[in-house]
């Protein structure tokens, strides 16, 4: 017999995520993902200043506010055909670098791990030490890692005044000049970040060594290696996360997508869209599970089939006309075969396509990095033994945090203090492209600037690649894929369910932020 | 002992993000020390599905206490004042905050969005946004003008895009050790503590701004309210006394204060011409002067200050 679930809400994704399953015999057998909650961002900035993008998307959404400010300042950056000094692409970098990091113990011990102390495990030998660890509170790492969540975006304080919700980086490059004490203040506190809690509780050992780990069983080798390193939480991440069986559910659609980022200091001065795949650091691209493509944002097209937006062919962001919001139901009320979320389906070259942390430590691995990227080749490995799963998932998010690290201090000792931060634009109309890796994964803002003011202004966020709805084909994005299979043990407290969300890190608050409203009146002129 | 329910509406969770970054005392020492019972919140929240709904519930019923309500968020309206555009456990988001405000002893918005609708609510407001006791400046907003809490307050308004989590921490703090008599509250509903002062107050570029000494983007020094809209005579908030993230503040790294904590923003409503440029009459006459001067005199004495030599010392600076 078919069972009906819903689920409304998640929880502990960024947002209000509601899920209904329907189950077989325990098992998932389809699922469908709904986006309850409509702003309209977009719309909002329709004929306004061209820069509007730089206060009003930054707070789309609290948690990614710098990677958005990222995507806007690039997106004006490619419009307005600025030049950029090498100061402001430090700065950037240094600013969606400290964003990211801050995310990895944050999201792991507030949303993730929390759910490893579930009473669902409570049968595995490794479960009292889990929930000593990472129950919400009163776990012993909770505390540490939360706190030293906040280190990181200090750094970011220091050059962009707050985080979250600034606007530091402006077309032309960053509006700060710092000086000796902030580059000494950023290292220490980077530094007390290692010594709190990245080398300390975490890894269990020196960045140089964990980043010598070249592929899964080198991994496994590592965690073995020394007590410190097997107590580590990492090491007990892996040793539970394979014992509670975490690698054998929550698979997705096995592609990935990433746009990339980290724009290198000297290879992107001249800013444009072609231009931008070969200046990334973290690299780009589209893996189909076999083979690597080269990214062409041109080949992002959204669906609107099953979204509650009025019916157009599926098409890329530039094309897009504003669409037109239809009535929405509640969970319990919606039709599924039918229009079900606010948030639109986005295919690349037709695909559903993961997005995140995973798919960025997958493009790492591709051979045909060049030696200013990241070459890095353990997920290529990690993908072909495992498999995807919320296992490897949450091991390619914590991967990031050393590397990313090294990234930082590299990046502060390279800013120049006597050379320029800004290189005032001129302001011409014209269409932009920015993009950049979120925590969460590919972020992409698409403007148009028409008059001197704004006429289209596109973005399309992380979750929305992942928890987007059927497309027109019917196939279902990566969060409904991943829910299809696992089995669900307690329908009242169906935990697997917000185990594979938040494997993804979703940010409802981003992905359905940001979709256009209904058609607003003519907006007033402005006069002084 | 307060029990705390935290939901969040058309928002974007950057308040959630602020108040986790809070220090003394942090978020956990709130729940740990300080007697502060977190209920539910979105982000941190262990219960799903109906088990948040049941606890709706029986906080509605009176079966359990809600000693303080949170909001983050507009209140989504639309369409047609449906709110059918932000469900929540099957319903329209706005009508759970109608029953649960009712039962609050206290009710507390936090961020433009909640206090006065914020970013969403600027034209054409798609989503039929407001705040829960004022629309921009205007009192009402979703919950009334007359509305106040089981405590016998009206909704306490705690602004900024994002609130500092201070803010945040300390009202919760007052209200669950009994000593939220200690807070006043100004004509916007904002504890006075913390909205009295200037965010010029405490900015290192004061004597710039005295000098009218320009600053500019990517360089040091300098008065950033002259030519780059720096709101920070206008705006009140507690910036640059207590600082953000521990560091800094706005105002010092050279960014303009965009005024969040005063209803309105984002100011001009984001026309043309307003983001990060002053508004001038006439070319060169600031339009925005500081709060609590007029016009005219503010124009004679800053007028005085131009033709005057500036003291060079002050132009000086350093990497």
């Amino acid at each position: 017999m078919v069972k009906e679930l819903n689920i409304s809400p998640v929880g502990r994704v960024e947002g209000d995520l509601d899920v209904k399953v329907y189950i077989e015999n325990g098992v998932v057998t389809r699922a469908h993902t709904q986006a309850a909650m409509f702003r309209g961002f977009e719309k909002i900035m329709q004929g306004k200043d061209p820069q509007s993008g730089l206060i009003v998307t930054p707070r789309i959404c609290g948690i990614c506010g710098g990677s958005h400010l990222y995507c806007a300042s690039s997106a004006l950056d490619t419009a307005w055909k600025t030049q950029l000094p090498p100061n402001a692409l430090l700065l950037r970098a240094i600013g969606q670098a400290t964003e990211t990091i801050q995310s990895i113990p944050r999201w792991f011990y507030a949303i993730f791990a929390t759910d490893m102390a579930n009473k669902k495990f409570a049968n595995k030998p490794l479960y009292q030490e889990v929930a000593k660890r990472f129950s919400a509170y009163v776990g012993t790492s909770f505390q540490t890692g939360v706190v030293a969540s906040g280190r990181p975006v200090e750094v970011y304080a220091l050059f962009g005044g707050q985080w979250p919700h600034s606007s530091y980086m402006i077309p032309g490059g960053v509006m700060c000049a710092p000086t000796l004490k902030d580059i000494t203040r950023a290292h220490a506190i980077m530094n007390q970040f290692r010594n709190d809690w990245l080398e300390k509780v975490w890894l269990g050992c020196s960045i140089e060594r964990y980043l010598q780990i070249k592929s899964w069983d080198d991994m496994m080798a590592w965690v073995e290696e020394n007590e410190s390193q097997r107590n580590s939480d990492l090491g007990l991440f892996i040793r539970a996360g394979l014992q509670f069986g975490l690698d054998k559910f929550g698979q997705g659609v096995g592609k990935f997508l990433a746009y990339g980022t980290y724009l290198h200091k000297d290879k992107y001065n001249r800013p444009t869209i072609e231009g931008r795949n070969e200046a990334l650091i973290s690299s780009s691209g589209f893996f189909d599970g076999k083979n690597y493509h080269v990214f062409d944002h041109k080949q992002v097209m959204e669906h609107v089939k099953h979204s509650w937006y009025a019916d157009v062919p599926a098409s890329h962001p530039w094309d897009e006309p504003m669409p037109t919001p239809l009535p929405s139901q509640n969970l319990m009320e919606t039709k599924f075969d039918g229009k079900y979320s606010w948030a639109k389906a986005p295919r690349y070259m037709g695909y559903s396509a993961e997005a995140g942390p995973l798919a960025r430590v997958v493009m790492n691995a591709n051979p045909a990095n060049k030696s200013h990227q990241i070459q890095d080749p353990l997920f290529g490995d990690i993908i072909q033994k495992l498999g995807p799963s919320v296992f490897t998932r949450v091991l390619g998010r914590m991967h990031e945090a050393p590397r990313l690290y090294e990234f930082i201090n590299q990046w502060l000792t390279q800013i120049d203090l006597d050379a320029e931060f800004y290189i005032k634009p001129q302001e011409i109309d014209g269409q932009g492209f920015g993009a950049t890796e979120a925590a969460r994964g590919a972020l992409a803002h698409w403007i148009e600037i028409e008059g001197g003011v704004i006429k289209n202004y596109q973005v399309i966020a992380p979750t929305t690649w992942n928890v987007g709805p059927n497309d027109e084909q019917g196939n279902p994005g990566p969060i409904e894929a991943a829910l299809t299979g696992i089995e669900i043990e307690d329908p009242h407290d169906p935990v697997e369910v917000g185990i594979v969300a938040r494997s993804f890190d979703s940010c409802l608050v981003c992905t359905v932020h940001a979709h256009n409203g209904k058609n607003g009146e003519k907006l007033k002129s402005f006069k002084l | 002992m307060a029990n705390v329910l935290w939901l969040q509406g058309g928002a974007c969770s950057g308040n959630t993000m602020s108040f986790l970054n809070a220090e003394e005392p942090t978020v956990i020492e709130l729940v740990t020390d300080f007697g502060v019972n977190i209920l539910w919140h979105p982000s941190v929240g262990l219960e799903i599905g109906e088990q948040v709904t049941d606890l709706m519930n029986d906080l509605i019923k009176g079966k359990k206490q809600l000693d303080i309500f949170v909001f983050e968020g507009s209140i989504v309206q639309g369409p047609n004042n449906t709110g059918t555009m932000n469900y929540f456990c099957d319903r329209p988001m706005k009508d759970w905050v109608k029953e649960l405000a009712a039962v609050a002893a206290y009710t507390v918005a936090i961020g433009d969005c909640a206090t006065w609708g914020g970013i969403p609510a600027v034209p054409p407001n798609p989503s039929e946004s407001t705040g829960m006791q004022f629309h921009k400046q205007k009192l009402g907003g979703f919950l009334g003008a007359n509305y106040k809490s089981k405590g016998g307050l009206p909704v306490i308004n705690i602004p900024g895009c994002p609130a500092h989590p201070d803010w945040i921490t300390q009202i919760l703090v007052a209200i669950s050790t009994g000593r939220i008599k200690d807070v006043l509250i100004d004509e916007y509903h904002r504890p006075k503590t913390f909205f009295t002062d200037f965010v010029q107050t405490g900015c290192p570029n004061v004597n710039n701004f005295a000098q009218k000494i320009d600053g500019h983007f990517g360089k040091r020094g300098g008065c950033l309210f002259y030519e780059v809209g720096c709101r920070g005579p206008m705006t009140r908030a507690s910036c640059n006394r207590i600082l953000w993230n521990r560091q800094s503040s706005k105002t010092r790294v050279n960014h303009p204060c965009l005024g969040c904590t005063e209803p309105g923003f984002p100011h001009h409503d984001l026309v043309k011409g307003s983001v990060f440029k002053s508004l001038k009459y006439l070319g060169f006459l600031p339009q925005d002067v500081p709060t609590g001067e007029g016009r005219l005199k503010y124009y004679i004495r800053a007028g005085w200050e131009k033709i005057l030599p500036t003291n060079k010392a002050l132009k000086e600076t350093s990497k």
